[in-house]
């Protein structure tokens, strides 16, 4: 066999953190091999220093076996290696053409002028050769997602890559663009390039990868034959121990209408339709979930309910009152609380410390800022109380948000919203990059809530958590409700389709991922 | 809350390492400047033309200017040379305090519109409207009064006028900024100029003073401009006027940490996302605390008026511009602003007296000036000094188990 | 809110949108300047006549571009660093060193190119300092750009002081006007032809400018770097090497400018903001309305400097409104632009450090 890239005992230290633990990692010429592992697993880490990113702390870097040293990316791009990072490193107001040729231009005149006609024509030979599907004088911000990704794996193509990286290459992606990008994987290896394919997805690791390695916490436990491996297999080497997903909850006692919207538009600021004419109501006592691939007007419908965007067409209802022209501060003190998807950005001051941060929200509160004077020692109390009850590490108050963990921070912004007494919690991903254990608390307090008759709207782009703590479930595409429907009743596969946008009853090419035995299938009714 | 609870919670907050870090980074800041501020002295003493006597020697060159002697002036000279004997309040210490206290008032001003995230360069604008609009107003009210009741009703009503006109000038950017999205850098510069612009159209036209050759405004009557206590008159300055100073800072430090108010202005300044979140009305939040900004800028003004010049007159000196160094020396503390306002306040007062002493221009303070912003704006040069320092007392006990040569993990 | 306009669904709307507060001035620009010319010839004898023969005036258009000369320059070195990453608020300042350096090495050498070449190293020093402190100590950059601005404010009539004896500098000889033989007598056009050789360095640095950003690598480069730092990086460019460039081309630009400023006046004045008076913040205005293109910043200096000698040929004719207010007006211009355009589309990762490798 014909090693392409070895990686021997490598060694990784962050000052506090071991990221990669002596970790080993052969890789065949031709093949796909997928990297699989949770969050914080250290794939990414073991890649970046592969790419040249990270110096290893130890170990060797082999190259065709030759061991290698890289510097910087250009190193190791040198040797032959591309990576197509999560966050696409393309330049939005740049042609296709310019963002592939970046930094090795075509010259003429002496160097004095880019040789534009030799570059189109470069990136076409090369789109042809691999059957890729992009026009080379295309903006990047005008074209999808999906092809951006083309584009960055022609940029590496470009460069002469033979080993391809792509980290985490499906989470923006339809599943239809997942399969087109797998039919891509195929194409570039029967051509002879190597892939590296770094996921956290089972599914999407057995269907496109001839080999398999798992990470756990920095260390490789476990090399195995795609073909001859089970999910539950591979699901016990990641996270070590039986999962459990089904999440246990006695059936809704659904009351009056909470929150509603009808007829919802927003639009992104270039204009088009983020939201397009939705409508919804939840009620107190139930979880209303919205599934669907991130960047289909999730985010945007929740900016427009909480109160953080205008919305350019509809009519938005709290409490039986309309509040489309509610400020953000009014719905706050009506019983608004808002777990947001970005916790770093929007749910906490990062420079304050907790005692600050609990009242984020409620400083013009009679509780917190009687006659606008802020009432800092029943502050202070209030947040060792959340610090208590939802288990913030380390306990301590004047602890600056920046130097929590991410599952703490998010422990925090919960028990700050769920501590309003709140009539409506809108929670965006409210366990996305928190680690298994704080997962499940997390769960159990929304439940609980819930128990309590106060009404939930849950947005997740984790299909098992939406599906296992909602009540009713929309799923969203390209800024519509494809349907609203019973989750005890639909299955993985029929909710993949209505996230692709396709009616699980209509003709269709998209193979959903075949995870799990097709139970009865109940159909998209409407709930 | 008992006083001793506020004391310590007053102690805890400054307890903070970053604080400490701040500080020693201010100090850096100001040594460095200084430093190179002593390199152009010596530089400019090459280039200036003197006899054999006058000159001084350093390193077998001989140099025009004497550093030493000119740093010596800018400090001892500024404090009224306290060590020579013969030190009294009424000599140059008073007039080092008389531009603290603008200086206190221009550096609030810029203090508290960055810390809500806004650079309000228009403080010298601000001032200036506030100076012309406190000289007019009083000169309008002032024959209704007299004697030491005049004095105590027109003072507050000067700083008053003051603070409006101030605070109005300084809603102008706020407006812009929050509905029209126009960069606040740009425009409050450009009001700068319009300020200057306007005032002198003013000035040299309706409300001049027939009597005097300068651009100014008639003379304000004695009993409306601000009483010397202790200090003896001749220097211009008033303790009361520095004691309402005293007062705007502790009022801005209550105001931005124990207000709800203060809490956006904070939020916003840091995370505007989260102050968004956090229901802060952005808007108004940026519309308020330019307009605040505005009106400690026009007290400046107010008190330059009634306690410095008894007149408005055109070319009002860069109280405004050095505010920004005083603020961000500060790191836009109101409490830091009390002792960075002191300090630039020695540079001021100082030059004149090195003026005197050295034939060294007075300009040096607007280098300085520059220097010191250059310095306090870049901490990471001082960490990465600070952590050679440090790197180097470590390097002996390092036990990394790494590879040789192995790389440090940064 | 204000900014809450009807509602358009359609997103070619919203391009349209995103010009046309420029349309608009532009538009209003012409709209009034037709209105004087017609309005003038028809009434001649009125004060739409008087303006009407400033406009065509061959002496506004030359002294418009005597004027665009020191804010041009600058507006296209701040292109070429903010498209960067690097807001060079700074520009002020190395306008205003480069303007009293060209004059002090003029007057030490007596010759006036190399006044200028000195003029030009004095700004690509403070440049460097400001790109060191900026990219190297990623000092945040308006901060420091006030900085230069300051710094080169305290420092110019300090100079002066030492070496004259006062903040004002003695006059020095001017480079005398080029005229082309024939076209520098075509009617008002002919201004082009009979400038000073600034006026034709700025042409030339127009479309070299423009050449640079549109046809070679460099320019790609550092529009990726403003727009994208981790791109280029990651497609084995250096971000750092590419900022240093660009900020030390707007020192090199912005010092042209300055040393053109006071060279073609023979003297630098360094009273009250010196006489460079604020047009480095006008050419930030102007490469802004500009849209960061080389060619529309220089022709929306010209609308601002247009108004600048329409002002001075104004008092000339002795209209009505006095010297003072009239001064402000390129300042006021300023503001309603800024506020009319608004939000312009600046560089994505403008005003942000970036560190190579590890993040």
């Amino acid at each position: 066999m014909d090693t392409a890239v070895h990686l021997d005992g490598i060694t990784k230290r962050f000052p506090g953190v071991v990221a990669n633990d002596n970790v080993d990692l052969a890789v065949e010429r031709g093949t796909v091999h997928a990297l699989l592992g949770e969050n914080g697993a250290g794939k990414t880490t073991l890649m970046n220093v592969l790419y040249g990113l990270y110096d290893p702390t130890a170990g060797r870097v082999l190259v065709d076996g030759a061991e290698r040293s890289f510097e910087s990316p250009r190193d190791a791009i040198d040797a032959g290696i591309g990576m197509i990072h999560q966050h696409f490193m393309l330049v939005d107001p740049m042609t296709v053409t310019e963002n592939i040729t970046l930094g090795n231009e075509p010259k003429k005149w002496g160097g004095l002028a880019v040789d534009r006609e030799a570059a189109r024509s470069a990136v076409v030979d090369l789109s042809e050769r691999y059957g890729f599907d992009v026009d080379p004088d295309a903006r990047i911000e005008d074209v999808s997602v999906g092809e951006q990704q083309r584009v960055e794996i022609l940029k590496a193509l470009y460069r002469g890559a033979d080993v391809l990286i792509l980290d985490e290459p499906t989470a923006v992606l339809t599943p239809q663009e997942v399969e087109e990008l797998f039919e891509v994987l195929e194409e570039l290896t029967a051509q002879g390039k190597t892939i590296i394919f770094i996921t956290h997805k089972l599914g999407e690791a057995m269907r496109a990868a001839d080999e398999i390695t798992v990470l756990r916490d920095g260390r490789n436990v476990g090399t195995v034959d795609a073909a001859e491996t089970t999910r539950e297999g591979l699901a016990e080497l990641m996270v070590g121990r039986e999962v459990l997903l089904d999440v246990d909850k006695p059936p809704a006692e659904t009351g009056d209408v909470v929150a509603a919207a009808s007829d919802l538009v927003v639009e992104d600021e270039r204009g088009v339709r983020a939201v397009d004419g939705v409508g919804f109501e939840v009620r107190a006592g139930e979880v209303f979930g919205i599934a669907g691939v991130d960047g289909n007007g999730q985010s945007e419908l929740i900016e427009a309910l909480t109160g953080l965007s205008t919305p350019d067409g509809g009519r938005i209802e709290f409490l039986g009152r309309d509040v489309t022209d509610d400020s953000r501060r009014s719905r706050i003190d009506d019983g608004m609380a808002y777990i947001p998807e970005d916790r770093q950005d929007r749910g906490l001051v990062m420079d304050f410390d907790l005692v600050e941060n609990a009242i984020l929200g409620s400083q013009h509160t009679a509780e917190f800022g009687p006659n606008g004077r802020i009432d800092w020692p029943h502050t202070r109390e209030h947040a060792e109380s959340i610090i208590d009850e939802y288990d913030v590490r380390p306990p301590n108050a004047d602890s600056t948000s920046e130097s929590l963990s991410g599952g703490n921070q998010q422990k925090f912004i919960v028990g700050r919203e769920f501590e309003r007494d709140p009539e409506l919690v809108v929670a965006a991903h409210p366990t996305r990059g928190v680690d298994v254990g704080s997962i499940e608390f997390i769960h159990e307090r929304l439940l609980e809530l819930r128990k309590e008759g106060v009404a939930v709207l849950l947005v997740s782009s984790k299909l098992e958590e939406v599906q296992g703590l909602s009540d009713r479930l929309a799923v969203m595409y390209e800024g519509e409700f494809m349907d609203v429907v019973d989750p005890t009743a639909t299955t993985e596969e029929e909710l993949g389709l209505l996230m692709a946008g396709e009616r699980p009853d209509a003709d269709s090419t998209a193979t959903a991922e075949t995870e799990r035995d097709v139970g009865a299938s109940a159909g998209g009714e409407r709930a | 809350m008992s006083v001793r609870d506020r004391a310590r919670d007053v102690l805890e907050r400054l307890a903070i390492a970053s604080a400490t870090e701040r500080i020693l980074i201010s100090t850096a800041a100001l040594v460095l400047s200084i430093l190179v501020g002593a390199v152009l002295v010596l530089v400019a003493g090459r280039m200036t033309a003197c006899t054999a006597n006058e000159a001084v020697y350093y390193f077998g060159t001989g140099f025009c200017y004497d550093p030493v002697l000119v740093f010596d002036r800018l400090f001892l000279g500024a404090l009224g040379d306290p060590f020579s004997g013969g030190w009294s309040p009424g000599g140059q210490f008073s007039i080092t305090l008389r531009e603290t206290t603008l200086l206190l008032f221009t550096g609030l001003s810029v203090a508290l519109a960055f810390r809500a995230g806004i650079f309000n360069i228009g403080t010298q604008g601000q001032m200036v409207v506030g100076a012309l609009a406190t000289a007019l107003g009083v000169l309008w009210v002032s024959p209704l009064v007299s004697g030491v009741v005049g004095t105590v009703l027109l003072i507050p009503f000067g700083i008053l006028v003051g603070a409006v006109f101030g605070g109005l000038y300084g809603a102008i950017p706020g407006l812009l900024k929050a509905y029209a999205d126009a960069n606040e850098v740009i425009t409050t510069i450009m009001l700068n100029f319009i300020a200057t612009g306007v005032t002198l159209y003013l000035v040299s036209g309706v409300f001049k003073d027939p009597n005097s050759p300068a651009n100014q405004t008639v003379p304000l009557p004695e009993y409306a401009q601000f009483p010397a206590v202790l200090f003896g008159g001749r220097q211009d300055f008033s303790l009361i006027a520095l004691a309402f100073g005293l007062v705007a800072i502790g009022g801005l430090y209550y105001l931005l940490e124990h207000t709800a108010f203060g809490y956006d202005v904070r939020t916003s300044g840091i995370q505007p996302d989260a102050a968004e979140y956090g229901g802060v009305d952005a808007a108004k939040t940026i519309v308020s605390s330019l307009t605040l900004s505005g009106a400690l800028g026009g007290i400046a003004g107010a008190m330059y008026v009634m306690m410095v010049l008894g007149t408005f007159q055109t070319g009002v000196p860069d109280y405004g511009f050095d505010g920004i160094t005083v603020s961000i020396l500060a790191g836009n503390n109101p409490i830091g602003v009390g002792v960075a306002a002191l300090l630039f306040g020695v540079l001021k007062s100082g030059t004149t007296v090195v003026q005197f002493a050295t034939d060294v221009p007075p300009q040096l303070v607007g280098v300085l000036r520059g220097l010191i912003i250059l310095f306090v704006a870049m901490p990471e040069f001082f960490r990465l000094i600070g952590k050679r320092v440090t790197d180097a007392g470590e390097k002996a006990v390092a036990t990394d188990g790494g590879r040789p040569g192995g790389e440090s993990d940064e | 809110m204000s900014e809450a306009t009807a509602g358009s669904a359609d997103a070619d709307e919203s391009v349209l949108e995103r010009y046309s507060s420029r349309v608009l001035v532009a538009g209003v620009t012409l709209a009034a300047l037709a209105l004087f010319l017609v309005g003038g010839w028809l009434f001649p004898d009125t004060i739409l006549g008087t303006f009407a023969d400033v406009l065509t005036s061959r002496n506004t258009l030359s002294a418009a571009l005597r004027l665009s000369v020191p804010i041009a320059f600058a507006a296209l070195g701040g292109i070429f660093s903010e498209k960067s990453g690097v807001i060079n608020i700074g520009l002020e300042g190395l306008l205003i060193i480069s303007a009293f350096t060209a004059i002090y090495v003029t007057y030490l050498t007596g010759n006036v190119w190399i006044g200028f070449g000195g003029g030009v190293v004095a700004s690509v020093l403070l440049a460097l300092l400001f790109a060191v402190v900026t990219i190297e100590f990623r000092a945040d950059q308006i901060i420091a750009g006030l900085a230069v601005w300051l710094i080169a404010l305290g420092l110019a009539p300090f100079a002066s002081q030492v070496i004259f004896g006062g903040p004002n500098t003695p006059t020095v000889a001017t480079p005398g006007a080029i005229s082309v033989p024939v076209l520098a007598d075509i009617p008002f056009f002919g201004a082009l032809f009979s400038a000073s050789p600034s006026v034709y360095l700025l042409f030339l640095a127009v479309g070299l400018s423009w050449y640079v950003f549109e046809r070679t690598t460099f320019g790609r480069w550092v529009r990726a770097s403003g727009e994208n730092p981790k791109a280029l990086d990651t497609a084995g460019v250096s971000v750092t090497r590419v900022r240093y460039a660009a900020v030390l081309i707007s020192g090199v630009l912005s010092g042209m400018g300055g040393a053109a400023l006071s060279l073609d006046l023979g003297q630098f004045t360094g009273n009250g903001p010196t006489m460079v008076n604020g047009k480095g913040f006008i050419a930030i205005v102007a490469y802004l309305f500009g849209n960061y293109n080389p060619v529309g910043a220089f022709l929306s200096t010209l609308l601002f400097a247009g108004l600048d000698a329409m002002q001075t040929y104004l008092q000339l004719q002795g209209i009505g409104v006095p010297r003072q207010l009239i001064r402000i007006t390129p300042f006021v211009v300023v503001i309603v632009v800024l506020a009319l355009v608004g939000r312009t589309r600046i560089p994505e990762a403008a005003g942000d450090h970036y560190e190579s490798g590890e993040e």
